[in-house]
C-alpha cells in the first residue's frame, strides 16, 4: 500500500465499487477503496472535499453508500458482504460522521469565507471573472495573497465586523409547517436559538437547566413552541409548562423596567398632567371601563399581546444595544447607575434644582436653530455646475499645500480687495507676443488646456465600452501588482514566479487587450484608450527584460 | 433683533424671525389694545409661545399701568417648564441688552405637591400655572382670586378648554363616596361635641358671623378684589345664611338628611335622567329639603371647619364635594344634568350606582375669568373652526386670527387613504369597523409604510377598545410579524408608567436607526402631550375619525344642550371635536420648519369637505385634490417622492427671505404687505 504511515482507521472488505469488488479504507484525512487483489488505491478521497454523505434507504436491496463532493461529482459505494452489508456500512457512516465535520468546517469556512468576499466586493467579482474564469491565471494563484487572514488567525478587517443586532421578527422566521399529519414542523436554524436565547434570557437559562438532563433538545423546543410563551395570544394557564416560570420572570423584568421609570421627564406621561381634579369631579369619561374584573377572556388576551409587544421590541433593543450582558444585568447597571446619578446631585431639595437631563431636553424642545445666527466657521458650499470641469482642470505642476476653507474665503477677500484697488501701472506690462500666446496658451486646445481634450471620453466613448475599459484597467493592475510583488527578485520561488506572471501578462495582452483593441478599432474609436494600458504593460516587459539579461550575464 | 410692533420695542430673542410670528405679536398686540379677549391660531413649532412672552412682556415694560400682570396657563407640566425655560431666555436677553439686571418676577406653580400661596403670587409680573388654577373653582378661590384686574390671561394649548371648564364644574358620586362622607359627617359631629365642652364660644362667634352673612364677600366682589367664583352665585352674597342651617349641629343634621336622600337615589334599577329644578322638587317633596340651604352649603362647612380648625383638609374630601355638589344643583337651573346609572352598560350584572352631576356648558366656569380680566387669549396649534370657541364658552372676542406657516419646502404631506388596493373602503365607521377587509387593508397601510418610511412612524386609533382588537387581528394575520421586519413595535396600554416605558424605548429604536412604530390612541394622554420631532416622527397615520364615544348618556345631553342653547347641531360638533383631536394627532409629527413628515388620514370619510374644512389651515391648504381618496399604493408612491425630497440638505440660506427673515428683510416694504396676508381674518 502506498502510505502505510496513514493511521487506518477502519477497514471494510467487500464493497463494490464500479461493479468491482475491493475494500474500503478509512483513514486520518481520507477515505480509500481499493480493487481487490490490486495493489493501490483507486479511488480516494480527502474528507475536506466531501460535502456529505448519503445513504440509501432502509428497505433497499442494495446496501450503498454515496460520498457527494464539493465539486458535484459523486462516488457510491456498495457493500456487498451479504450477512453484514448493513452492519458494515452503518459503521462507515458513523464513522465519517464523526469525521466529516471536522475538515468540513475548516473547508467550509475558507470557501464561505471566499464566497463572501466575493460577494461583498463587487470589484473583485469582476477581477475573478477576468482573470480565473477566463483562465488567465488560476484561482490559487488570485487568492493566494488575499486570503492571508483566513488561515492565520490574525484577525483581517473582514472579521472585524460591526455587531449585528437581532431582527425584530425572528419568530416570525420559524414558518410552522403542517407534515401532513396533524402535525407543525417548525424550522430552527442556529440563527434563530440564538436570537431566542439573546432576547429571552430567561428561556437560555430554562435550556441550561433542562437540556441534556431531563429533556432532549428536541424536546425542550417542542415545548418551547407548544408554551404560552411562544403564542402571544394564549394566557398563563398550566404550571406544568416550564415556561410559565419564563413567562412570570418576564413579567418581573417588565416591572422593574417599569418601576425604573424613565430618563426623560419629557416622556413620563405620569407625570405629565398637573392633576388637580379631586376623586369624584370631572366628567368620567368611561369609555367601556377595563376593571380587571369584568374582563373577557378574548380582552386579557388581548392585553396580553400588546404586552408581550412592548416586551419583544425591548429585548431585542435591549440586546442589539448590549451583548453579551445578560439583561437582568443592564437593568442592575441602571438602577445603579441611576442611584449614583442621584447622590450626586445633593441639591435635589432646593427649589431651583432640576435634573439636568430635565434641563438639557427643556432646552432642545425650545430651541430653534433656524432662528439663530450660524456660529460655526463659515464654509463655502462646494456648487458645481459642471462636475468634469472640476475633476480635469487645469492641474497645478506642484501638488499645492493644504488650505482652509477659511484660508480660501481670505485669499478671495485679498484678492477682491487687490482688485478694488487695482491701479494698472502701464510701463511694466506685458508685451503684446507675450500676451497673444499666454490667451492661445489658456484656450481650448492651447497648451495649458491639455487637459480639457482628454475629458471628453465619457462622452466620446459609449457606456459599455467605458466599462469594459474598466475592468480591463482593474484586471491589468491586479496582474501588475503580482508581478511587481516579485521584485526584487531574490528566491527561487519569486523567480518562478515572475515568470509565470510575465506569461500572465503576454496572454492578458493576447486574449483580453487585443481584441478589445480591435474592437474599438471596429468600431471607429480612438485606439489612443488603451495606449496608457500597453504603455504600464510594456513597462513591466522592459522592467523583465532588464532582469532577465542580468540573470543571464550572472549565469555566464 | 429689536422690534417695531406699531409703535411698541419689542426684543425678541432671536437673530432671525419667521413672518407669522410678526404677525402674531401684530395681532396680539391689537387684542391687548383694545382690551378685549382674542382667539389666535398658530401651527405649533412656529415659536408662538416666545412671540407671546415676547410681546406681552414689552407691553408691560411699556405700559405698566395698563398691564400689570400676565398670567400664563398651560396645559401639562412640561409645557409649563418650557415656557418658563423660554421666558428665562427672554429675560437673559433683556438683561443682555439693556445691560441692566431687570426686576421682573416670574412665578411657575406646578403640581399641587409643592403649591405656593406665598403672597409673591400678587407680586410677581408673571404667572404660570396650570389651567385648573384658574378655571377650577375649588383652587382659583385659593390660588388665583386675588390676581389684579389688569392681568392679560393666556390659555395656550386651549383646543380642550371647554373640556376642562366642564370637568371642573362636574361631580360624580357613588356609593363610595356617599360612605365617606357620612363618615365625614360623624367626625364633625364628635368634634362639634368636643368644642362645646370645651369652647363654646367659638361656636357662637361663628354663629353671629353668620348672621352678618357673607357680607364680606360680598364687599369684596363690589369692589372688585376678588375673582368670582362659580360656586359662590351673588345672591348668597347678600342674604344671611338660613336659619335651618346655622348652628354647627343644625347643619351636620342637614347633612346626614341630604346624605341619606342621595342615598335612595342611589338606590334604582334603571336610569334616571333629570335637570336640576326636577331633582329640587323631588328632594323638596321626599325629604322636605328646600333650595336656599342648599346653595348655602358649601360656603357653610368651609366656615365650619375653619372655626373648628381642621388642619387636614384632605381627610375632608367627600363631605367637601357633597356640599359643592349641593350648591351647585342648587344654584344652576340649566346648563347641568343629572343621570344616575345603577350599572355600567357593560357590565349590566354588577350593581355600582353613580350619580353623575355634569355640567355641559363650559361657559359657567370660564365666565368668571372673562368677566374679570381685561384681556383673555386663546390660542393654540389647533383651534379651527376659530368661530365655534367663542360660541361654546360665550364670549366676544376682538380679535379672530388663524396664522398659516410660511414655508420654503412644503415639510408637511397630508394624504388622505380612502381605498386598500383591492377597492375596498376604508373606514372606520361603525357598520365595517369588524370588517376584516378594513382591518386587514389598514396592517397593509402601516405594513408598506413601514418599509419606506425611516426612523419613527407613529399610528393612532380612535379607541383603545378599537386598537387592541385591531392589534389582535393583525397578530393572528401576521401582519405584526412582517411589520416587525422592518421596525419594532410598541403598544401604547392604559398604564401609564408602562407606556412610558415603550415610548423611551421607541425614541431609543429611532435613535439608534433601527426605527420603530408606536401605536397610540386619539384622546390618549400620548396624542395629547408628547411630541415627535424630527425622526421621532416620521410618520403620522390616523386610522379613521376619533369621534367620541356617543352612546354615552352625558355626551348625549351635552349634545342636545348645545342645541338648544347655542343652535350648534349634534353632528357639526361632534365633526368639530373628532377633527381637532386628528389634527392634533397628525400635529404632533410638525414641530418647526426645519421638520418634516407624513400625515396619513386613513379613512375615505376625512376627503368629504364637512371634515376636510374643520381642519387647521395650516394643514387644510396643503391638501389638493391629488391627496384625496388614493389606495394605499398611491399613498406610497407620494410619500416616496416626498421623502425624497426631504431628505436633501436644506440649509438656512434656504429658508432667508421666505419663512425666515432678517430685520432688513422683515422691514421691507413688500414683506410687511406679504406679513398682512398671512392672519386669516375670520
Amino acid at each position: 500500500m502506498t502510505s502505510l504511515s496513514e493511521e487506518v482507521l477502519l477497514v471494510v472488505k467487500k464493497v463494490r465499487q464500479k461493479k468491482q469488488d475491493g475494500t474500503l479504507y478509512l483513514m486520518a484525512e481520507r477515505i480509500a477503496w481499493g480493487p481487490e487483489g490490486k495493489d493501490r488505491f483507486t479511488v480516494s478521497h480527502l474528507y475536506a472535499d466531501i460535502r456529505c454523505q448519503k445513504i440509501s434507504p432502509d428497505g433497499k436491496a442494495k446496501v450503498q453508500l454515496q460520498l457527494v463532493l464539493h465539486t458535484g461529482e459523486s462516488t457510491t459505494f456498495h457493500f456487498a458482504n451479504e450477512s453484514t452489508a448493513l452492519k458494515d456500512r452503518e459503521a462507515a457512516k458513523e464513522l465519517l460522521q464523526q469525521l466529516l465535520p471536522k475538515f468540513k468546517k475548516k473547508a467550509n469556512k475558507e470557501l464561505e469565507e471566499k464566497n463572501r468576499m466575493l460577494q461583498e466586493d463587487p470589484v473583485l467579482f469582476q477581477l475573478y471573472k477576468d482573470l480565473v474564469v477566463s483562465q488567465v491565471i488560476s484561482a490559487e494563484e488570485f487568492w493566494a495573497n488575499r486570503l492571508g487572514g483566513i488561515n492565520n488567525t490574525d484577525p483581517s478587517p473582514y472579521n472585524n465586523k460591526q455587531e449585528v443586532g437581532i431582527s425584530g421578527a425572528f419568530l416570525a422566521d420559524i414558518r410552522p409547517q403542517t407534515d401532513g399529519c396533524n402535525g407543525l414542523r417548525y424550522n430552527l436554524t442556529a440563527d434563530i436559538i440564538e436570537s431566542i436565547f439573546r432576547t429571552y434570557p430567561a428561556v437560555k437559562q430554562k435550556y441550561s437547566e433542562n437540556v441534556p438532563h431531563n429533556l432532549t433538545e428536541k424536546e425542550f423546543w417542542t415545548r418551547f413552541f407548544q408554551s404560552h410563551y411562544f403564542h402571544r395570544d394564549r394566557i398563563n394557564t398550566g404550571t406544568q409548562d416550564i415556561f410559565s416560570e419564563c413567562a412570570k420572570q418576564d413579567e418581573k423584568g417588565l416591572k422593574s423596567l417599569v418601576t425604573q421609570g424613565v430618563k426623560n421627564p419629557l416622556v413620563d406621561l405620569q407625570s405629565l398632567e398637573d392633576k388637580t381634579l379631586d376623586e369624584g369631579y370631572g366628567i368620567c369619561t368611561t369609555q367601556p371601563s377595563t376593571s380587571n374584573a369584568n374582563k373577557s377572556v378574548k380582552d386579557s388576551s388581548n392585553s396580553a399581546i400588546i404586552k408581550r409587544f412592548n416586551h419583544h421590541s425591548a429585548m431585542v433593543l435591549a440586546a442589539g444595544s448590549r451583548r453579551g450582558f445578560s439583561v437582568s444585568f443592564i437593568i442592575f447597571l441602571k438602577i445603579s447607575s441611576s442611584e449614583t446619578s442621584s447622590t450626586d446631585g445633593n441639591s435635589r431639595d432646593s427649589d431651583f434644582f432640576q435634573p439636568p437631563v430635565k434641563k438639557v431636553k427643556l432646552q432642545e424642545a425650545i430651541e430653534f436653530e433656524d432662528l439663530q445666527r450660524e456660529n460655526r466657521p463659515k464654509t463655502v458650499p462646494l456648487n458645481l455646475k459642471k462636475s468634469d470641469r472640476y475633476a480635469h482642470g487645469p492641474v497645478p505642476l506642484q501638488s499645492q499645500q493644504y488650505t482652509t476653507s477659511q484660508d480660501i474665503i481670505n485669499s478671495v477677500n485679498y484678492i477682491r480687495h487687490e482688485m478694488a484697488n487695482y491701479k494698472p501701472s502701464l510701463t511694466q506690462v506685458l508685451s503684446s507676443t507675450a500676451a497673444t500666446s499666454a490667451i492661445a496658451a489658456l484656450s481650448p486646445g492651447g497648451v495649458l488646456m491639455q487637459g480639457g481634450a482628454q475629458q471628453a471620453i465619457n462622452q466620446m466613448v459609449p457606456t459599455e465600452v467605458q466599462g469594459e475599459l474598466k475592468h480591463l484597467y482593474v484586471a491589468a493592475g491586479e496582474l501588475l501588482r503580482h508581478f511587481w510583488s516579485c521584485f526584487p527578485v531574490n528566491t527561487p520561488f519569486l523567480e518562478e514566479k515572475v515568470i509565470k506572471m510575465k506569461s500572465n501578462l503576454e496572454r492578458f495582452q493576447m486574449t483580453k487587450l487585443h481584441p478589445f483593441k480591435e474592437k474599438i478599432q471596429r468600431q471607429y474609436l480612438s485606439t489612443n484608450l488603451t495606449g496608457h494600458l500597453e504603455e504600464m504593460l510594456q513597462t513591466a516587459y522592459s522592467k523583465f527584460q532588464i532582469w532577465q539579461t542580468r540573470r543571464m550575464m550572472r549565469k555566464t | 433683533m429689536k422690534l417695531n410692533i406699531e409703535g411698541l420695542l419689542v426684543y425678541f430673542p432671536y437673530d432671525y424671525i419667521y413672518p407669522e410670528q410678526y404677525s402674531y405679536m401684530l395681532e396680539l398686540k391689537r387684542t391687548l389694545d383694545a382690551k378685549g379677549h382674542g382667539v389666535l391660531e398658530m401651527p405649533s413649532g412656529t415659536g408662538k409661545t416666545i412671540s407671546l412672552l415676547s410681546l406681552i412682556v414689552a407691553y408691560q415694560r411699556a405700559f405698566p399701568l395698563e398691564v400689570t400682570k400676565l398670567i400664563y396657563c398651560s396645559r401639562t407640566v412640561p409645557e409649563i417648564e418650557k415656557v418658563v425655560e423660554e421666558l428665562r431666555k427672554l429675560m437673559e436677553f433683556y438683561t443682555k441688552e439693556t445691560g441692566e439686571s431687570n426686576n421682573f418676577l416670574a412665578l411657575a406653580l406646578s403640581s399641587r405637591k409643592n403649591l405656593c400661596i406665598h403672597p409673591e403670587i400678587l407680586h410677581a409680573n408673571i404667572v404660570v400655572y396650570s389651567y385648573h388654577y384658574l378655571l377650577d373653582p375649588k383652587i382659583a378661590d385659593l390660588v388665583s382670586k386675588e390676581l389684579a384686574k389688569k392681568s392679560v390671561v393666556v390659555f395656550d394649548e386651549a383646543h380642550n378648554i371647554d373640556n376642562v371648564c366642564i370637568d371642573s364644574m362636574s361631580v360624580n358620586i357613588t356609593r363610595r363616596t356617599l360612605d365617606r362622607c357620612q363618615n365625614n359627617v360623624d367626625t364633625l359631629q364628635n368634634t362639634i361635641h368636643k368644642i362645646k365642652e370645651t369652647d363654646a364660644a367659638k361656636l357662637r362667634e361663628e354663629y353671629r358671623r353668620l348672621v352678618e352673612g357673607l357680607k364680606e364677600a360680598n364687599v369684596a366682589r363690589e369692589t372688585d378684589i376678588y375673582l368670582a367664583n362659580p360656586v359662590l352665585p351673588d345672591e348668597i352674597l347678600q342674604e344671611a345664611v338660613p336659619g335651618s342651617i346655622r348652628t354647627a349641629e343644625h347643619f351636620v343634621g342637614f347633612m346626614r338628611r341630604f346624605l341619606e336622600y342621595l342615598k335612595s337615589r342611589l338606590r334604582v334599577q334603571h336610569v334616571v335622567q333629570e335637570s336640576a329644578p326636577q331633582f329640587l322638587k323631588d328632594i323638596f317633596d321626599k325629604v322636605c329639603i328646600d333650595r336656599k340651604p342648599l346653595r348655602f352649603c358649601a360656603e357653610r362647612l368651609q366656615s365650619l371647619l375653619r372655626t373648628l380648625e381642621i388642619a387636614d383638609i384632605a381627610d375632608f374630601s367627600a363631605v367637601t364635594l357633597i356640599s359643592n355638589f349641593a350648591t351647585l344643583v342648587s344654584t344652576y337651573s340649566q346648563g347641568f344634568t343629572i343621570i344616575i346609572e345603577p350599572f355600567e352598560d357593560r357590565t349590566p350584572t354588577i350593581a355600582n350606582p353613580v350619580l353623575h352631576f355634569s355640567c355641559m356648558d363650559p361657559s359657567i366656569a370660564i365666565k368668571p375669568v372673562f368677566q374679570r380680566f381685561q384681556s383673555v387669549v386663546i390660542t393654540s396649534g389647533t383651534l379651527s373652526p376659530l368661530d365655534i370657541y367663542p360660541r361654546i364658552l360665550d364670549f366676544r372676542p376682538v380679535t379672530m386670527a388663524s396664522f398659516t406657516m410660511t414655508l420654503a419646502r412644503t415639510c408637511l404631506c397630508p394624504l388622505i387613504v380612502g381605498r386598500g388596493n383591492d377597492q375596498v373602503a376604508l373606514s372606520s365607521k361603525f357598520e365595517t369597523r369588524e370588517d376584516f377587509a378594513v382591518i386587514r387593508n389598514y396592517g397593509n397601510l402601516l405594513l408598506e409604510m413601514s418599509a419606506i418610511v425611516p426612523d419613527g412612524i407613529v399610528a393612532f386609533f380612535t379607541s383603545y377598545v378599537y386598537m387592541e382588537n385591531i392589534v389582535a387581528s393583525w397578530y393572528e394575520q401576521g401582519i405584526l410579524e412582517n411589520i416587525q421586519r422592518n421596525k419594532l413595535i410598541f403598544i401604547e396600554t392604559q398604564d401609564a408608567a408602562e407606556t412610558s416605558m415603550a415610548l423611551e424605548k421607541y425614541q431609543e429604536a429611532c435613535e439608534n436607526g433601527r426605527g420603530a412604530i408606536l401605536l397610540s390612541v386619539a384622546r390618549g394622554k400620548v396624542s395629547e402631550g408628547i411630541d415627535f420631532v424630527h425622526h421621532y416622527g416620521r410618520a403620522v397615520l390616523m386610522f379613521g375619525v376619533p369621534y367620541v364615544y356617543t352612546q354615552s348618556r352625558i355626551l348625549k345631553a351635552r349634545l342636545e344642550y348645545l342645541r338648544d342653547q347655542f343652535q350648534i347641531r349634534e353632528n357639526d360638533f361632534l365633526t368639530f371635536d373628532a377633527m381637532r383631536h386628528a389634527a392634533q394627532c397628525v400635529g404632533r409629527a410638525i414641530r418647526g420648519k426645519t421638520d418634516y413628515g407624513l400625515m396619513i388620514f386613513a379613512d375615505k370619510r376625512y376627503a368629504r369637505a364637512d371634515k376636510r374644512g374643520k381642519l387647521p389651515r395650516w394643514i387644510q391648504e396643503h391638501i389638493n385634490d391629488g391627496s384625496l381618496n388614493l389606495t394605499v399604493d398611491e399613498a406610497v408612491q407620494l410619500s416616496k417622492h416626498f421623502l425624497r425630497q426631504m431628505a436633501q440638505p436644506f440649509r438656512q440660506e434656504d429658508q432667508l427671505g421666505l419663512s425666515l427673515l432678517t430685520l432688513e428683510q422683515l422691514e421691507s416694504e413688500e414683506m410687511l404687505q406679504k406679513i398682512t396676508q398671512i392672519a386669516h381674518q375670520t
